[in-house]
């Protein structure tokens, strides 16, 4: 796909914050000593196996010798609450992605043909993603958000009224939404990162279940971001007004996160 | 054994009216005796929840729940993670002890001042010692439905085998047939620890309007776990309408047991179960209704788009 750069070139600075997960991570305070536990910059390496049965040393608080297998500290209520309000709202705002998607593309697709592959696959990418929040929330037993059948009809209406205004609209609403989705995901990571990084400060271990977590948000933030310059690549900047409907979209994005997060 | 001296009880009441108060800030003061003090009474005047900004800047003297009134977890469900330990229980090791020992005399004594009473003296504590507790006896029915709670998911493996065997389906149980299996062991639970004798007088304290919000959150606890033991995986609007019911279904089975005479409470079990068939034809009808609907407008969009109307 040819990517007219001219276009991209506003982008180019957040694609820089946004992608390189390590350059991120420098800047956020309290980190940097610790780096040097985790050498690899992307968390995913060794995975050592770590036994899941719990042995009754584990439940000590106290961190231990370096030599003993290292306990894994209990989440604080401050935790519990910030990882269960992040997979709430990450779970409804794939919902609400899939269904901007299925509302776009048939309108879309009557009048420009050639964006059915294109529709197709980040709709297919959506859905992964929905599916991905879905088994997580359930086996970490997170409540889905109340608000479920409202996000549902806006964002099919979102969808639809935008696919209506033509390709430029609805390309311009794929923008904004991924804009928003992308800085979502990266303080999420940001702040999973401050806390896995405090549990290696105080000696603690760090189990495959945050690593997961965490390499699973990156690598969903790097597939909405690659949304984002499809996007781009379509003409969303040439939708008119491109800055008061990408004002609006982010706007309501926003809102509909922190609302998410809560109830 | 003695009768417990009812004037010791009634001071306990008496006194726990006053003590109650003021005793839990001490001891979460003498617990933590490591952090400096400005820090122990500024959370405990805020009965601080940490805020949302910086919430892992860890200091745990704050982040214990203080001195609100039910000592449990502060959101009613928050992430649970299974390789991490569990965060402590709602009881402290002080108020476990004393609402062990009291809990065995809840079958002779009922959920009464005079079982905690009776349970203090068991443990060596003084007479006083029920004072600690936030909400005296309520304290003592939460102990058990905590207890038969947690239990739940130590028994679940052996309910469901039994359920295989009884049952003529081979192997795999459905989820309905499951939930079926394990509401009837959280009801039995009722019986073998042999309050079910006691429980209308428990269901009177649980009614009280300033307990009202707890008994509700522990009913709301008890079927997520059941539905989560059970193996449900919804996680769309069906998630709270299947809790809904099944809290419903599970107190009106509960009320109906209490006044249960039938052996092996034949009764109870057949209740729930015609509750619960008719909970899973009602939620079958409204699902029909929804596809229906959902297929017409469908369909009546294709039409539309096929006769050129772009939309």
């Amino acid at each position: 796909m040819a990517s007219p750069r001219p276009i991209l070139r506003p982008l180019s600075h957040f694609r820089c914050s946004a992608l390189r997960p390590t350059s991120s991570l420098t800047r956020t305070s309290g980190i940097t000593p610790v780096r040097q536990l985790s050498s690899s910059p992307t968390f995913s390496a060794p995975p050592t196996p770590s036994p899941p049965s719990l042995s009754p040393s584990q439940h000590h608080q106290q961190p231990p010798s370096a030599s003993a297998p290292k306990p894994k500290k209990p989440l604080t209520p401050a935790q519990q609450s910030f990882l269960s309000s992040a997979l709430r709202v990450n779970q409804a705002g794939e919902l609400a992605a899939t269904l901007i998607y299925t509302a776009q593309t048939p309108p879309l697709v009557a009048r420009e043909p050639h964006l059915r592959p294109l529709m197709r696959h980040m709709y297919d990418q959506e859905a992964g993603h929905l599916r991905t929040f879905n088994t997580l929330l359930a086996s970490h037993r997170v409540r889905p958000t109340a608000l479920y059948p409202l996000w549902s009809a806006l964002a099919t209406g979102l969808g639809w009224t935008t696919a209506m205004l033509g390709r430029e609209a609805a390309m311009a609403c794929t923008e904004a939404v991924e804009t928003e989705i992308g800085g979502h995901y990266n303080g999420q990571i940001r702040t999973l990162l401050e806390m896995v990084g405090q549990w290696e400060a105080e000696g603690y271990e760090v189990g495959e279940e945050f690593r997961e977590l965490i390499a699973t948000l990156r690598r969903i933030r790097d597939e909405e971001l690659e949304h984002l310059d499809h996007a781009v690549e379509h003409d969303a900047r040439k939708a008119q007004p491109h800055w008061l409907l990408t004002g609006v979209i982010r706007a309501g994005c926003r809102g509909a996160i922190w609302v998410s997060e809560r109830v | 054994m003695p009768p417990p001296a009812v004037s010791c009880s009634a001071a306990a009441v008496a006194t726990r009216r006053v003590l109650s108060r003021p005793l839990r800030p001490t001891a979460l003061a003498v617990k933590s005796t490591t952090t400096p003090s400005p820090t122990i009474t500024r959370s405990i005047a805020h009965s601080s929840r940490p805020t949302a900004s910086s919430p892992f800047h860890s200091r745990p003297s704050q982040l214990k729940p203080t001195c609100q009134p039910s000592p449990a977890t502060p959101l009613l469900r928050t992430y649970h993670s299974h390789s991490h330990p569990p965060p402590a229980g709602p009881f402290t090791p002080a108020e476990a002890q004393l609402l062990s020992a009291a809990y065995a005399h809840v079958p002779a004594h009922g959920f009464t001042p005079d079982a905690l009473a009776l349970g203090a003296r068991d443990t060596g504590l003084l007479d006083i010692s029920p004072a600690i507790l936030p909400d005296g006896v309520f304290s003592l029915i939460q102990w058990h439905l905590h207890a038969q709670r947690t239990a739940l998911a130590g028994k679940v493996g052996d309910v469901l085998a039994e359920r295989v065997v009884k049952g003529r389906s081979r192997g795999n149980l459905t989820v309905a047939e499951k939930v079926e299996a394990i509401t009837w062991a959280r009801l039995r639970g009722n019986e073998e620890s042999g309050v079910i004798g006691r429980w209308q007088e428990a269901l009177a304290i649980m009614a009280q309007p300033s307990y009202v919000p707890a008994s509700l959150k522990e009913l709301a606890q008890l079927a997520d776990e059941i539905l989560y033991l059970a193996g449900d995986v919804s996680v769309d609007p069906s998630w709270y309408t299947k809790r809904a019911s099944l809290s419903t279904i599970y107190a009106a089975a509960e009320l109906f047991q209490t006044t249960d005479t039938s052996p092996e409470l034949r009764e109870t079990r057949a209740f729930l179960r015609r509750r619960l068939d008719e909970a899973a034809q009602a939620g079958g009808a409204v699902r029909s209704v929804g596809e229906w609907l959902g297929f017409n407008a469908g369909a009546v969009v294709n039409v539309l788009r096929s006769k050129g109307v772009r939309i």
